[in-house]
Protein backbone atom coordinates (compact mmCIF):
# COMPACT_ATOMS: atom_id res chain seq x y z
CA UNK A 1 0.00 0.00 0.00
CA UNK A 2 0.77 3.58 -0.66
CA UNK A 3 0.90 5.81 2.07
CA UNK A 4 -0.45 8.65 1.09
CA UNK A 5 1.54 12.41 1.32
CA UNK A 6 1.06 14.74 4.39
CA UNK A 7 -1.61 17.06 3.37
CA UNK A 8 -0.03 19.30 6.84
CA UNK A 9 3.55 20.01 7.66
CA UNK A 10 4.18 21.80 11.15
CA UNK A 11 7.50 22.69 12.29
CA UNK A 12 8.64 23.71 15.47
CA UNK A 13 5.41 26.25 15.96
CA UNK A 14 6.09 29.11 18.10
CA UNK A 15 3.88 31.79 19.33
CA UNK A 16 3.53 34.15 22.07
CA UNK A 17 1.09 36.12 23.65
CA UNK A 18 2.70 38.92 26.49
CA UNK A 19 4.66 35.65 27.96
CA UNK A 20 2.28 33.01 27.52
CA UNK A 21 3.55 30.27 25.18
CA UNK A 22 0.37 29.69 23.57
CA UNK A 23 2.66 27.12 21.40
CA UNK A 24 5.68 26.30 22.28
CA UNK A 25 7.74 24.49 19.78
CA UNK A 26 4.68 22.45 17.86
CA UNK A 27 5.76 19.79 15.28
CA UNK A 28 3.20 17.11 13.16
CA UNK A 29 1.91 16.36 10.23
CA UNK A 30 -1.21 15.26 9.13
CA UNK A 31 -2.95 13.10 6.46
CA UNK A 32 -6.18 13.20 4.53
CA UNK A 33 -8.67 11.67 6.86
CA UNK A 34 -10.07 13.19 10.42
CA UNK A 35 -8.00 14.35 13.09
CA UNK A 36 -9.04 14.89 16.29
CA UNK A 37 -7.16 17.67 18.42
CA UNK A 38 -7.84 17.23 22.05
CA UNK A 39 -6.22 19.38 24.69
CA UNK A 40 -7.97 21.55 28.27
CA UNK A 41 -8.98 25.13 28.03
CA UNK A 42 -6.08 27.57 27.50
CA UNK A 43 -3.97 24.57 25.71
CA UNK A 44 -3.12 26.62 22.50
CA UNK A 45 -5.99 24.66 20.09
CA UNK A 46 -7.31 28.20 19.21
CA UNK A 47 -4.18 29.06 18.11
CA UNK A 48 -2.46 26.64 16.52
CA UNK A 49 -6.11 26.14 14.36
CA UNK A 50 -5.87 30.02 14.03
CA UNK A 51 -2.26 29.73 12.39
CA UNK A 52 -3.21 26.60 10.22
CA UNK A 53 -6.14 28.83 9.05
CA UNK A 54 -4.28 31.52 8.19
CA UNK A 55 -5.74 33.96 10.40
CA UNK A 56 -2.88 34.29 12.44
CA UNK A 57 0.95 34.45 11.85
CA UNK A 58 3.43 32.03 14.43
CA UNK A 59 5.93 34.35 15.39
CA UNK A 60 8.83 31.21 14.64
CA UNK A 61 8.32 28.01 12.85
CA UNK A 62 7.04 26.90 9.77
CA UNK A 63 3.38 25.69 8.12
CA UNK A 64 2.94 23.65 4.74
CA UNK A 65 -0.39 22.93 3.59
CA UNK A 66 -0.89 21.07 0.81
CA UNK A 67 2.44 22.11 -0.47
CA UNK A 68 1.82 25.88 -0.21
CA UNK A 69 3.31 27.94 2.11
CA UNK A 70 1.36 30.96 3.84
CA UNK A 71 4.30 32.77 4.77
CA UNK A 72 4.21 34.03 0.74
CA UNK A 73 1.47 36.12 -0.27
CA UNK A 74 0.32 34.68 -3.12
CA UNK A 75 0.25 31.25 -1.48
CA UNK A 76 -1.05 32.00 1.20
CA UNK A 77 -4.19 33.25 -1.04
CA UNK A 78 -4.16 30.57 -2.95
CA UNK A 79 -4.28 28.78 0.48
CA UNK A 80 -7.11 30.17 1.24
CA UNK A 81 -9.40 29.25 -1.47
CA UNK A 82 -8.99 26.08 -1.08
CA UNK A 83 -9.71 25.98 3.10
CA UNK A 84 -12.91 25.77 5.41
CA UNK A 85 -12.57 27.61 8.79
CA UNK A 86 -15.35 27.40 11.72
CA UNK A 87 -14.11 29.85 14.25
CA UNK A 88 -14.88 28.84 18.14
CA UNK A 89 -17.28 31.95 18.39
CA UNK A 90 -18.37 32.25 14.36
CA UNK A 91 -19.82 35.98 14.35
CA UNK A 92 -23.26 36.50 12.16
CA UNK A 93 -24.71 39.25 10.40
CA UNK A 94 -27.60 38.36 12.83
CA UNK A 95 -30.12 40.48 9.79
CA UNK A 96 -28.90 38.39 7.11
CA UNK A 97 -30.68 35.31 6.61
CA UNK A 98 -28.90 32.27 6.28
CA UNK A 99 -28.76 32.06 2.94
CA UNK A 100 -27.69 35.64 2.94
CA UNK A 101 -25.12 35.22 5.07
CA UNK A 102 -23.50 32.11 3.45
CA UNK A 103 -23.76 34.02 0.25
CA UNK A 104 -21.89 36.62 1.90
CA UNK A 105 -19.40 34.43 3.04
CA UNK A 106 -18.95 32.76 -0.35
CA UNK A 107 -18.34 36.66 -1.70
CA UNK A 108 -15.31 37.12 0.57
CA UNK A 109 -14.08 33.37 -1.08
CA UNK A 110 -14.58 35.47 -4.76
CA UNK A 111 -17.24 33.40 -5.51
CA UNK A 112 -18.53 36.30 -7.92
CA UNK A 113 -20.39 34.16 -10.26
CA UNK A 114 -24.24 34.73 -9.14
CA UNK A 115 -25.53 32.05 -10.07
CA UNK A 116 -23.19 29.58 -9.48
CA UNK A 117 -22.73 31.04 -6.10
CA UNK A 118 -26.18 31.05 -5.08
CA UNK A 119 -26.24 27.04 -6.07
CA UNK A 120 -23.33 26.63 -3.86
CA UNK A 121 -24.64 28.43 -0.87
CA UNK A 122 -27.63 26.00 -1.60
CA UNK A 123 -25.25 23.05 -1.68
CA UNK A 124 -23.92 23.51 1.62
CA UNK A 125 -27.15 24.39 3.50
CA UNK A 126 -28.62 21.59 2.41
CA UNK A 127 -25.68 19.56 3.09
CA UNK A 128 -25.71 20.82 6.76
CA UNK A 129 -29.76 19.84 6.86
CA UNK A 130 -30.87 23.57 7.08
CA UNK A 131 -32.70 23.90 3.30
CA UNK A 132 -35.51 24.40 5.11
CA UNK A 133 -34.63 27.62 7.09
CA UNK A 134 -32.06 29.29 4.78
CA UNK A 135 -34.89 32.53 4.38
CA UNK A 136 -34.82 32.78 8.18
CA UNK A 137 -32.90 35.52 9.97
CA UNK A 138 -29.80 34.22 11.51
CA UNK A 139 -31.00 36.02 14.71
CA UNK A 140 -34.03 33.78 14.84
CA UNK A 141 -32.08 30.11 14.61
CA UNK A 142 -31.70 28.02 17.67
CA UNK A 143 -28.02 28.09 18.71
CA UNK A 144 -27.35 24.50 17.19
CA UNK A 145 -28.74 25.51 14.23
CA UNK A 146 -26.51 28.82 14.15
CA UNK A 147 -23.14 26.45 14.32
CA UNK A 148 -24.27 24.68 11.42
CA UNK A 149 -24.50 27.43 9.32
CA UNK A 150 -21.27 28.32 10.79
CA UNK A 151 -20.39 24.84 9.52
CA UNK A 152 -22.10 25.44 6.25
CA UNK A 153 -19.83 28.58 5.04
CA UNK A 154 -16.91 26.45 5.58
CA UNK A 155 -17.76 23.83 3.13
CA UNK A 156 -18.67 26.36 0.53
CA UNK A 157 -16.07 25.68 -2.49
CA UNK A 158 -15.44 22.55 -1.21
CA UNK A 159 -12.02 23.00 0.23
CA UNK A 160 -9.22 20.84 0.86
CA UNK A 161 -8.61 21.30 4.25
CA UNK A 162 -11.25 21.98 6.99
CA UNK A 163 -10.30 23.36 9.99
CA UNK A 164 -13.24 23.59 12.62
CA UNK A 165 -12.63 24.88 16.24
CA UNK A 166 -14.92 23.22 18.43
CA UNK A 167 -17.53 22.37 16.40
CA UNK A 168 -19.67 20.32 18.51
CA UNK A 169 -19.84 22.61 21.52
CA UNK A 170 -23.64 23.52 22.02
CA UNK A 171 -24.90 20.28 20.13
CA UNK A 172 -27.75 17.67 20.90
CA UNK A 173 -26.88 14.26 20.81
CA UNK A 174 -29.00 14.10 18.27
CA UNK A 175 -27.52 17.12 16.40
CA UNK A 176 -23.99 15.70 17.36
CA UNK A 177 -24.74 12.15 15.59
CA UNK A 178 -26.11 14.18 12.24
CA UNK A 179 -22.58 15.98 12.64
CA UNK A 180 -20.58 12.86 13.13
CA UNK A 181 -22.22 11.20 10.04
CA UNK A 182 -20.98 14.68 7.97
CA UNK A 183 -17.64 14.88 9.28
CA UNK A 184 -16.73 11.28 8.55
CA UNK A 185 -18.52 11.83 4.82
CA UNK A 186 -16.40 14.48 4.62
CA UNK A 187 -13.31 13.17 5.56
CA UNK A 188 -12.78 10.83 3.24
CA UNK A 189 -10.46 12.33 0.59
CA UNK A 190 -10.09 15.37 2.66
CA UNK A 191 -7.81 16.42 5.45
CA UNK A 192 -10.12 17.87 9.10
CA UNK A 193 -8.85 19.36 11.68
CA UNK A 194 -11.14 19.70 14.71
CA UNK A 195 -10.60 20.65 18.06
CA UNK A 196 -13.30 19.07 20.88
CA UNK A 197 -13.51 18.46 24.45
CA UNK A 198 -15.57 15.49 24.04
CA UNK A 199 -13.49 12.16 23.64
CA UNK A 200 -16.34 10.93 22.21
CA UNK A 201 -16.12 12.70 18.82
CA UNK A 202 -12.62 11.76 18.82
CA UNK A 203 -13.06 8.10 18.93
CA UNK A 204 -16.35 8.25 17.23
CA UNK A 205 -14.86 10.30 13.65
CA UNK A 206 -10.88 10.60 14.42
CA UNK A 207 -7.93 8.32 12.35
CA UNK A 208 -5.57 10.65 14.14
CA UNK A 209 -5.49 12.42 17.53
CA UNK A 210 -3.28 14.91 18.91
CA UNK A 211 -2.97 16.22 21.80
CA UNK A 212 -2.17 19.97 23.42
CA UNK A 213 -1.24 20.93 26.69
CA UNK A 214 0.26 23.88 27.99
CA UNK A 215 1.77 24.81 24.35
CA UNK A 216 3.41 21.48 23.83
CA UNK A 217 2.54 18.43 21.39
CA UNK A 218 1.93 15.87 24.24
CA UNK A 219 0.98 13.26 22.05
CA UNK A 220 0.25 12.52 18.10
CA UNK A 221 -0.95 9.10 17.10
CA UNK A 222 -3.90 6.62 16.49
CA UNK A 223 -6.89 6.57 18.83
CA UNK A 224 -6.04 3.28 19.69
CA UNK A 225 -2.59 4.59 20.74
CA UNK A 226 -3.28 6.84 22.70
CA UNK A 227 -6.16 4.29 24.76
CA UNK A 228 -2.94 2.31 24.59
CA UNK A 229 -1.46 4.97 27.02
CA UNK A 230 -3.52 3.98 29.89
CA UNK A 231 -3.00 -0.07 29.57
CA UNK A 232 -2.30 -1.36 32.97
CA UNK A 233 -3.29 1.89 34.72
CA UNK A 234 -7.57 1.30 34.83
CA UNK A 235 -8.56 -0.91 37.62
CA UNK A 236 -11.57 -1.35 39.10
CA UNK A 237 -12.54 -1.70 43.00
CA UNK A 238 -15.16 -1.66 45.59
CA UNK A 239 -14.17 1.87 47.08
CA UNK A 240 -12.37 4.64 46.10
CA UNK A 241 -8.29 4.25 45.88
CA UNK A 242 -7.06 6.93 47.78
CA UNK A 243 -3.49 6.59 45.69
CA UNK A 244 -5.30 6.86 42.19
CA UNK A 245 -5.12 10.10 40.28
CA UNK A 246 -8.91 9.82 39.23
CA UNK A 247 -11.17 7.74 40.55
CA UNK A 248 -15.10 7.62 40.01
CA UNK A 249 -18.32 5.29 41.14
CA UNK A 250 -19.56 4.06 37.45
CA UNK A 251 -22.80 2.75 37.22
CA UNK A 252 -22.20 -0.92 38.64
CA UNK A 253 -21.20 0.91 41.89
CA UNK A 254 -17.99 -0.36 41.35
CA UNK A 255 -14.84 2.63 41.14
CA UNK A 256 -12.88 3.22 38.16
CA UNK A 257 -9.50 4.59 38.98
CA UNK A 258 -6.77 5.65 36.80
CA UNK A 259 -2.88 5.84 38.20
CA UNK A 260 -0.66 3.62 39.29
CA UNK A 261 -2.44 -0.13 40.38
CA UNK A 262 -1.98 -1.72 43.77
CA UNK A 263 -0.57 -5.13 43.16
CA UNK A 264 -2.84 -7.86 42.59
CA UNK A 265 -5.61 -5.20 41.27
CA UNK A 266 -8.20 -5.91 39.13
CA UNK A 267 -7.07 -4.12 35.60
CA UNK A 268 -9.67 -3.03 32.94
CA UNK A 269 -9.65 -2.38 29.39
CA UNK A 270 -8.69 1.44 28.76
CA UNK A 271 -10.56 3.78 26.77
CA UNK A 272 -9.09 7.13 24.79
CA UNK A 273 -10.27 9.24 27.89
CA UNK A 274 -8.40 6.93 30.39
CA UNK A 275 -5.35 7.45 27.78
CA UNK A 276 -5.94 11.40 27.54
CA UNK A 277 -6.37 11.78 31.78
CA UNK A 278 -3.33 9.90 32.48
CA UNK A 279 -1.36 11.93 29.49
CA UNK A 280 -2.45 15.19 31.31
CA UNK A 281 -1.88 14.13 34.76
CA UNK A 282 -1.78 15.23 37.95
CA UNK A 283 -3.92 18.58 38.35
CA UNK A 284 -5.21 18.20 35.49
CA UNK A 285 -7.39 14.64 35.86
CA UNK A 286 -8.40 16.09 39.60
CA UNK A 287 -10.09 19.05 37.01
CA UNK A 288 -11.55 16.68 34.89
CA UNK A 289 -13.01 14.40 37.52
CA UNK A 290 -14.43 16.80 39.55
CA UNK B 1 -48.24 10.11 -13.46
CA UNK B 2 -50.74 9.18 -16.01
CA UNK B 3 -54.09 8.48 -15.79
CA UNK B 4 -57.08 9.50 -18.21
CA UNK B 5 -57.01 12.73 -19.50
CA UNK B 6 -59.82 14.29 -18.20
CA UNK B 7 -59.54 17.49 -19.01
CA UNK B 8 -59.44 17.83 -22.96
CA UNK B 9 -60.19 15.08 -25.48
CA UNK B 10 -57.63 15.96 -27.66
CA UNK B 11 -53.71 15.55 -27.73
CA UNK B 12 -50.89 18.21 -29.25
CA UNK B 13 -49.68 16.03 -31.95
CA UNK B 14 -46.15 16.45 -33.12
CA UNK B 15 -46.54 19.10 -35.76
CA UNK B 16 -48.72 21.47 -33.30
CA UNK B 17 -46.04 21.19 -30.86
CA UNK B 18 -42.93 21.71 -33.52
CA UNK B 19 -44.99 24.47 -34.60
CA UNK B 20 -45.64 25.76 -31.11
CA UNK B 21 -41.76 25.50 -30.44
CA UNK B 22 -40.80 27.24 -33.50
CA UNK B 23 -43.10 30.17 -32.46
CA UNK B 24 -45.09 29.46 -35.70
CA UNK B 25 -48.54 29.70 -34.27
CA UNK B 26 -50.69 32.57 -33.79
CA UNK B 27 -51.38 33.56 -30.12
CA UNK B 28 -54.66 32.02 -29.79
CA UNK B 29 -53.17 28.50 -30.81
CA UNK B 30 -50.15 29.26 -28.81
CA UNK B 31 -52.23 29.91 -25.51
CA UNK B 32 -54.25 26.69 -26.00
CA UNK B 33 -51.00 24.86 -26.45
CA UNK B 34 -49.52 26.14 -23.49
CA UNK B 35 -53.18 25.55 -21.74
CA UNK B 36 -53.29 21.79 -22.78
CA UNK B 37 -49.46 21.64 -21.88
CA UNK B 38 -50.66 22.44 -18.24
CA UNK B 39 -52.65 20.07 -17.70
CA UNK B 40 -51.44 17.20 -20.09
CA UNK B 41 -48.49 15.67 -19.29
CA UNK B 42 -48.27 12.85 -21.98
CA UNK B 43 -47.83 16.18 -23.96
CA UNK B 44 -45.49 18.04 -21.58
CA UNK B 45 -43.50 14.88 -22.39
CA UNK B 46 -43.57 14.63 -26.00
CA UNK B 47 -42.84 18.42 -26.00
CA UNK B 48 -40.00 18.12 -23.88
CA UNK B 49 -38.07 16.01 -26.19
CA UNK B 50 -38.21 19.29 -28.51
CA UNK B 51 -36.10 21.47 -26.37
CA UNK B 52 -32.67 21.24 -25.76
CA UNK B 53 -31.67 19.54 -21.80
CA UNK B 54 -28.88 22.05 -21.52
CA UNK B 55 -31.35 24.95 -22.25
CA UNK B 56 -33.78 23.45 -20.01
CA UNK B 57 -31.56 22.93 -16.77
CA UNK B 58 -30.21 26.30 -17.72
CA UNK B 59 -34.00 27.80 -17.46
CA UNK B 60 -34.64 25.49 -14.21
CA UNK B 61 -31.54 26.48 -12.54
CA UNK B 62 -32.51 30.58 -13.40
CA UNK B 63 -36.49 30.13 -12.00
CA UNK B 64 -35.19 28.36 -9.13
CA UNK B 65 -33.33 31.19 -8.30
CA UNK B 66 -35.40 33.79 -8.52
CA UNK B 67 -38.13 32.14 -7.28
CA UNK B 68 -36.36 31.05 -3.95
CA UNK B 69 -33.61 33.74 -3.73
CA UNK B 70 -34.77 35.64 -0.50
CA UNK B 71 -35.44 39.24 -0.65
CA UNK B 72 -32.40 41.36 0.28
CA UNK B 73 -32.37 43.95 2.58
CA UNK B 74 -33.39 47.63 1.64
CA UNK B 75 -29.86 49.02 1.50
CA UNK B 76 -29.06 46.23 -0.89
CA UNK B 77 -31.69 46.67 -2.99
CA UNK B 78 -30.74 50.36 -3.29
CA UNK B 79 -27.22 49.50 -4.16
CA UNK B 80 -27.87 47.29 -6.67
CA UNK B 81 -30.79 50.11 -8.00
CA UNK B 82 -27.77 52.53 -8.04
CA UNK B 83 -25.74 50.42 -10.38
CA UNK B 84 -23.67 48.35 -7.94
CA UNK B 85 -22.76 44.91 -8.56
CA UNK B 86 -24.68 42.73 -6.65
CA UNK B 87 -21.70 41.03 -4.44
CA UNK B 88 -20.55 44.57 -3.65
CA UNK B 89 -23.80 45.11 -2.34
CA UNK B 90 -23.99 42.29 -0.14
CA UNK B 91 -20.25 43.51 1.41
CA UNK B 92 -21.33 46.63 1.72
CA UNK B 93 -24.74 45.74 3.17
CA UNK B 94 -22.88 44.05 6.34
CA UNK B 95 -21.13 47.54 7.25
CA UNK B 96 -22.33 48.23 10.81
CA UNK B 97 -21.43 52.11 9.69
CA UNK B 98 -24.22 51.65 7.12
CA UNK B 99 -26.51 50.92 9.30
CA UNK B 100 -29.94 52.84 9.96
CA UNK B 101 -29.20 53.17 13.39
CA UNK B 102 -25.29 54.74 12.53
CA UNK B 103 -26.80 56.74 9.84
CA UNK B 104 -29.59 58.36 12.08
CA UNK B 105 -26.58 58.99 15.06
CA UNK B 106 -24.65 60.99 12.27
CA UNK B 107 -27.55 63.04 11.23
CA UNK B 108 -28.09 64.01 14.89
CA UNK B 109 -24.72 64.74 15.16
CA UNK B 110 -24.72 67.31 12.33
CA UNK B 111 -28.37 68.88 13.38
CA UNK B 112 -26.94 69.44 16.91
CA UNK B 113 -24.00 71.26 15.22
CA UNK B 114 -25.93 73.15 12.92
CA UNK B 115 -28.23 74.30 15.73
CA UNK B 116 -24.94 75.25 17.61
CA UNK B 117 -24.30 77.56 14.21
CA UNK B 118 -28.04 78.77 15.08
CA UNK B 119 -27.73 79.64 18.41
CA UNK B 120 -23.82 81.37 18.19
CA UNK B 121 -24.27 84.35 15.64
CA UNK B 122 -21.69 86.03 14.25
CA UNK B 123 -18.87 85.77 11.96
CA UNK B 124 -17.69 82.09 13.21
CA UNK B 125 -21.38 80.79 13.84
CA UNK B 126 -20.18 77.77 11.54
CA UNK B 127 -16.97 76.82 13.38
CA UNK B 128 -18.55 73.82 15.33
CA UNK B 129 -20.17 72.77 12.12
CA UNK B 130 -16.97 72.77 10.05
CA UNK B 131 -14.38 71.43 13.08
CA UNK B 132 -16.98 68.28 13.77
CA UNK B 133 -18.28 67.24 9.94
CA UNK B 134 -14.60 65.88 9.18
CA UNK B 135 -14.50 63.73 12.11
CA UNK B 136 -17.91 61.57 11.19
CA UNK B 137 -16.19 59.84 8.15
CA UNK B 138 -13.74 58.60 10.57
CA UNK B 139 -15.92 57.64 12.93
CA UNK B 140 -17.88 55.66 10.42
CA UNK B 141 -14.66 54.04 8.63
CA UNK B 142 -13.67 53.09 12.36
CA UNK B 143 -17.14 51.40 12.61
CA UNK B 144 -17.03 49.72 8.94
CA UNK B 145 -14.22 46.78 8.99
CA UNK B 146 -12.47 45.36 11.78
CA UNK B 147 -11.71 43.32 15.05
CA UNK B 148 -15.12 43.90 16.90
CA UNK B 149 -16.53 45.82 14.69
CA UNK B 150 -17.61 43.12 12.02
CA UNK B 151 -19.13 40.27 13.58
CA UNK B 152 -17.25 37.72 10.44
CA UNK B 153 -13.92 39.41 10.81
CA UNK B 154 -12.30 36.00 11.79
CA UNK B 155 -14.24 33.83 9.30
CA UNK B 156 -13.10 36.63 6.54
CA UNK B 157 -9.66 36.66 7.31
CA UNK B 158 -9.10 32.87 6.31
CA UNK B 159 -11.01 33.84 3.01
CA UNK B 160 -9.30 34.85 -0.33
CA UNK B 161 -10.71 38.50 -0.76
CA UNK B 162 -7.66 41.47 0.48
CA UNK B 163 -9.17 42.51 3.51
CA UNK B 164 -7.56 45.83 2.67
CA UNK B 165 -9.88 46.09 -0.54
CA UNK B 166 -12.65 45.02 1.98
CA UNK B 167 -11.57 47.77 4.51
CA UNK B 168 -11.55 50.27 1.19
CA UNK B 169 -14.59 49.32 -0.06
CA UNK B 170 -16.52 50.22 2.95
CA UNK B 171 -14.79 52.89 3.58
CA UNK B 172 -15.57 54.38 0.77
CA UNK B 173 -18.83 53.75 1.32
CA UNK B 174 -18.93 55.04 4.78
CA UNK B 175 -17.02 58.49 3.47
CA UNK B 176 -19.58 58.70 0.80
CA UNK B 177 -22.78 58.86 2.77
CA UNK B 178 -20.96 60.78 5.76
CA UNK B 179 -20.31 63.21 2.80
CA UNK B 180 -23.72 63.38 1.51
CA UNK B 181 -25.43 63.82 4.58
CA UNK B 182 -22.84 66.72 6.06
CA UNK B 183 -23.03 68.56 2.48
CA UNK B 184 -27.20 68.40 2.78
CA UNK B 185 -26.47 69.46 6.13
CA UNK B 186 -24.13 72.39 5.49
CA UNK B 187 -27.38 73.87 2.94
CA UNK B 188 -29.12 74.68 6.79
CA UNK B 189 -25.88 76.82 8.11
CA UNK B 190 -26.73 80.39 9.05
CA UNK B 191 -23.87 81.85 6.81
CA UNK B 192 -24.27 79.88 3.55
CA UNK B 193 -21.20 80.57 0.70
CA UNK B 194 -17.81 79.07 0.05
CA UNK B 195 -16.91 78.98 3.69
CA UNK B 196 -19.72 76.67 4.33
CA UNK B 197 -18.15 73.87 2.48
CA UNK B 198 -14.67 74.30 3.69
CA UNK B 199 -15.36 71.35 5.90
CA UNK B 200 -15.20 69.12 2.94
CA UNK B 201 -11.50 68.76 1.74
CA UNK B 202 -10.41 68.36 5.24
CA UNK B 203 -13.30 65.91 5.30
CA UNK B 204 -11.49 64.04 2.48
CA UNK B 205 -7.93 64.71 3.67
CA UNK B 206 -8.62 63.17 7.04
CA UNK B 207 -10.46 60.61 5.83
CA UNK B 208 -7.57 59.53 2.55
CA UNK B 209 -5.03 59.92 5.50
CA UNK B 210 -6.19 57.35 7.95
CA UNK B 211 -6.42 54.81 4.95
CA UNK B 212 -3.39 55.54 3.98
CA UNK B 213 -1.70 55.34 7.74
CA UNK B 214 -3.50 52.41 8.11
CA UNK B 215 -0.99 50.31 5.48
CA UNK B 216 1.43 50.86 8.53
CA UNK B 217 -0.69 50.96 11.87
CA UNK B 218 -3.57 48.81 13.10
CA UNK B 219 -6.23 50.73 11.53
CA UNK B 220 -8.34 51.95 14.71
CA UNK B 221 -5.04 53.38 15.64
CA UNK B 222 -4.28 55.02 12.58
CA UNK B 223 -8.12 56.24 12.43
CA UNK B 224 -7.19 57.54 16.47
CA UNK B 225 -3.99 59.16 15.31
CA UNK B 226 -5.64 60.90 12.41
CA UNK B 227 -8.98 62.43 14.92
CA UNK B 228 -6.55 63.31 17.40
CA UNK B 229 -4.07 65.17 14.80
CA UNK B 230 -7.08 66.93 13.37
CA UNK B 231 -8.44 68.08 16.72
CA UNK B 232 -5.12 68.77 18.17
CA UNK B 233 -5.25 71.17 14.79
CA UNK B 234 -8.58 72.96 15.78
CA UNK B 235 -7.48 73.48 19.37
CA UNK B 236 -4.17 75.13 18.26
CA UNK B 237 -5.72 77.41 15.50
CA UNK B 238 -9.11 78.65 17.01
CA UNK B 239 -7.34 79.59 20.54
CA UNK B 240 -8.44 83.16 21.32
CA UNK B 241 -8.31 85.50 20.19
CA UNK B 242 -8.62 83.56 16.59
CA UNK B 243 -12.05 83.08 16.21
CA UNK B 244 -11.87 81.35 13.29
CA UNK B 245 -9.65 78.78 12.12
CA UNK B 246 -6.88 78.70 9.12
CA UNK B 247 -7.88 75.31 8.77
CA UNK B 248 -10.62 76.52 7.09
CA UNK B 249 -9.21 79.25 5.22
CA UNK B 250 -7.72 79.19 1.75
CA UNK B 251 -4.25 78.29 2.65
CA UNK B 252 -5.80 75.35 5.25
CA UNK B 253 -8.04 74.26 2.30
CA UNK B 254 -4.87 74.05 -0.24
CA UNK B 255 -2.95 72.05 2.46
CA UNK B 256 -5.82 69.78 3.13
CA UNK B 257 -6.37 69.18 -1.31
CA UNK B 258 -2.21 68.93 -1.07
CA UNK B 259 -2.92 66.08 1.84
CA UNK B 260 -5.63 64.05 0.34
CA UNK B 261 -3.47 63.87 -2.92
CA UNK B 262 -0.61 62.67 -1.14
CA UNK B 263 -2.57 60.28 0.68
CA UNK B 264 -4.04 58.44 -2.38
CA UNK B 265 -0.55 57.94 -3.75
CA UNK B 266 0.72 56.50 -0.48
CA UNK B 267 -2.67 54.19 -0.88
CA UNK B 268 -1.94 53.44 -3.89
CA UNK B 269 2.03 52.31 -3.61
CA UNK B 270 1.50 50.78 -0.42
CA UNK B 271 -1.86 49.12 -0.86
CA UNK B 272 -0.07 45.61 -0.96
CA UNK B 273 1.74 46.34 2.50
CA UNK B 274 -2.06 45.79 4.72
CA UNK B 275 -2.41 42.43 3.20
CA UNK B 276 1.30 41.13 3.59
CA UNK B 277 2.95 42.92 6.39
CA UNK B 278 -0.25 42.91 8.42
CA UNK B 279 -3.37 41.52 7.49
CA UNK B 280 -1.33 38.25 8.15
CA UNK B 281 1.08 39.76 11.63
CA UNK B 282 -0.16 42.14 13.73
CA UNK B 283 -4.47 42.45 13.37
CA UNK B 284 -4.77 38.98 13.66
CA UNK B 285 -2.94 38.65 16.47
CA UNK B 286 -4.82 42.10 17.99
CA UNK B 287 -7.76 39.70 17.84
CA UNK B 288 -6.01 36.73 18.83
CA UNK B 289 -5.78 38.59 22.22
CA UNK B 290 -9.08 39.78 21.90
CA UNK B 291 -10.54 36.39 22.34
CA UNK B 292 -8.49 35.37 25.08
Amino acid sequence: MITPAPTVRVHDLVMTFGRTHALDGVSFDLMPGVTGLLGPNGAGKTTLLRVLATVSAPDSGSVHVLGLDPRHIDQRLDLRGRLGYMPQEPGFHARFTAFEFVDYVAILKELHQRRARHQEVRRVLELVGLGAVRGKQIKALSGGMRRRVALAQALLGDPDLLVLDEPTAGLDPEQRLRFRELVSRLGEGRTVLLSTHQTEDVVALAQQVLVLHLGKLRFAGTPLELAGLARGHVWQSQERDPGALAAWRTGTGQHRNIGNPPAGAELLEPTLEDGYLLLLGGDQVEEAAA
Amino acid sequence: MGGPDTRGAWHADGELLAAYHDQRLDAAACWSVEAHLTSCADCRVQARALVDPARLARLRAALIDTVELPRAGMAERLLVRLGVADHTARLLAATPALRGSWLLAVAAVLAFAVLAAWTNPGPDANLVFLCVAPLLPLAGIAAAYGPGVDPTYEIGLAAPLPSFRLLLLRATAVLGTATLLAAAASLALPQLGPGAASWLLPSLGLAASSLALATTVEPLRAIGITAGAWMLAVVVTVMPPAPSSVLFAMAGQVAFAALALLAVAVLLVRRGHFESDRGFDTTPRFAARRLR
